[in-house]
Formats: structure tokens, C-alpha cells, sequence
């Protein structure tokens, strides 16, 4: 990946391609999770990408690609939460083609999951996604985010009780 | 029941791949972008140059303008002399025919 990058700062359009293809399933997850619409995740991913490119030439390795990644596409994805009130309480647009075959566990159960997710705030979407998409820890999601630790550990408390109320509704 | 929670959030949040092509549509996108900046960065020295050239026309206009306003005058003042001239010599003409006619 790391050659990949060195060769797409150099101007190689293909480098940059495989990049995008390499990095594409975390970004448009990520914006999927947290706006419920593949439309509206394929234009923010498309857009992070094409930042992207127009910043290349300051990103210094793969690490911090997939900081930069993540932090501008959670950024955007709660700009447009923002400014789209009708999102925050969007259905799962698209939720069918995103339940394979081959997804282990309850499918019922995780779109209960998902939907429930969808009535968090934008920033708890974005810590809980990030935490559980990404697996990162609080600290890294807290510098992603720009917020304190302690306010990425509420919102992941807080919002694991709501899934947990979520589930004991779906239970009964 | 919080690992069994957390475990389901992990496959129900799991990454999700785009529909095919994405990669393809962002590197037309990247393209087009590339494309409309590189209008735009002629555009200024395009501009600067139809001003100038529209500068320097004016310029010749004007200039053509005041030679020939310059030309007419001198014409004018040519004409003027003449006449003068003319006056002049019929004067002349006139004085030297009485004198050699008393």
C-alpha cells in the first residue's frame, strides 16, 4: 500500500485507483453506517476520494491515510447528518442488498441493530461505527473525531444502552 | 450479554463494498475535476490576453482618430493659405492694372 501511495503522490493514476479500490469498502461503509443510504454513502465516499486526490501530496504514509480516511469521511458524513434533518431518522434505504448470503449471525437482529443506530446523534453514529466497523479503540476514534476520550466512552456507554433497550424490544 | 451486544454490532456494522465500478467512477469524476481546473487556469491568462488585445485596438483607434482629426486640420489650414493667398495675388493683380491703366 505504501507503494501504491508513493507512486499516486508521484502522479500515477492507477496507483491512485488501487488505492481507492484498496480503501473503498472501509470509507463507504463508514458513510453508509452512519447515513442509511447507499446514494447518499457512494457521493460522500466519491467526494472523500476526490479530496483525496487533491491532497495527496501531504499524506506521509499508510497509517495516516487511513487516519485522514476515516476522520474526513466521518466528518462529512455528520456535516451532511447537519444538514439534512430528514436523515436522522432515515429508513435503511438499500438495507436488502446489504444482507448477504453469506452474513454470519441474525440478519433480522442486525438491521434491528442498524435501524437503532440511525437514531443516535451524529457524532454517537459516527464513535459506535468507527468502534465497531473499524475496531479502533477510544483513544484513536477520539482523535479522529476531535472530541475528548471521556466523550467518545459516553457516547459508546450511552448508545450500547439504547441498542441494548432496542434488542430487549425485538426480544419480546 | 455486553460481548454477545458487541459481537452483533460487529457483523451487523461490518465494512460493505460499494456497488461495482466505484473505483471507475471516482477516477472519471477525478478526471472531469482535472479537466474543468486546467479550463479554469487558462481562463485568466485568456482573459488578460483578450484585454490586452482589446486595449491595444482601442489604442489604435483613437490614435488613427486624432491623426486624421490632425490631417483635416492641416488640410484645413492649407486651403485657409491658399485662399489668403489668392486674395492676396487678386489684390496685387488689381493694384498693378490701375497703375497702368492711369
Amino acid at each position: 500500500m505504501d507503494r501504491d501511495l508513493a507512486k499516486a503522490r508521484a502522479g500515477d493514476e492507477g496507483a491512485f485507483a488501487a488505492l481507492v479500490t484498496g480503501h473503498q469498502k472501509s470509507v463507504f461503509g463508514l458513510a453508509l453506517r452512519m447515513l442509511g443510504s447507499a446514494h447518499l454513502a457512494e457521493d460522500i465516499a466519491q467526494e472523500v476520494f476526490m479530496q483525496l486526490h487533491a491532497k495527496l501530496a501531504s499524506i506521509e504514509s499508510s497509517e495516516h491515510l487511513r487516519f485522514w480516511l476515516r476522520r474526513i469521511t466521518a466528518h462529512r458524513a455528520i456535516d451532511e447528518l447537519r444538514r439534512n434533518s430528514v436523515l436522522k431518522f432515515t429508513s435503511l434505504e438499500g438495507e436488502a442488498q446489504l444482507i448477504g448470503a453469506e452474513d454470519p449471525g441474525d440478519p433480522l437482529l442486525q438491521t434491528k441493530l442498524r435501524s437503532t443506530l440511525l437514531r443516535l446523534s451524529p457524532h454517537a453514529r459516527a464513535v459506535v461505527t468507527l468502534r465497531y466497523q473499524d475496531d479502533l479503540d477510544p483513544l484513536e476514534i477520539a482523535r479522529i473525531l476531535d472530541m475528548p476520550v471521556n466523550t467518545v466512552k459516553s457516547h459508546l456507554k450511552r448508545s450500547l444502552e439504547i441498542m441494548r433497550e432496542s434488542l430487549k424490544d425485538h426480544a419480546s | 450479554m455486553s460481548d454477545d451486544l458487541e459481537n452483533q454490532l460487529r457483523a451487523a456494522l461490518r465494512p460493505v463494498e460499494p456497488s461495482a465500478g466505484f473505483a471507475a467512477r471516482v477516477m472519471a469524476r477525478v478526471e472531469a475535476e482535472q479537466r474543468r481546473q486546467a479550463r479554469r487556469r487558462w481562463r485568466i491568462p485568456a482573459s488578460l490576453a483578450a484585454s490586452i488585445l482589446l486595449g491595444l485596438g482601442l489604442y489604435l483607434r483613437v490614435h488613427q482618430q486624432r491623426e486624421t482629426a490632425a490631417g483635416l486640420e492641416a488640410r484645413r489650414q492649407v486651403i485657409e493659405a491658399l485662399h489668403l493667398t489668392d486674395e492676396k495675388l487678386d489684390l496685387a493683380y488689381q493694384t498693378v492694372k490701375e497703375a497702368s491703366g492711369s
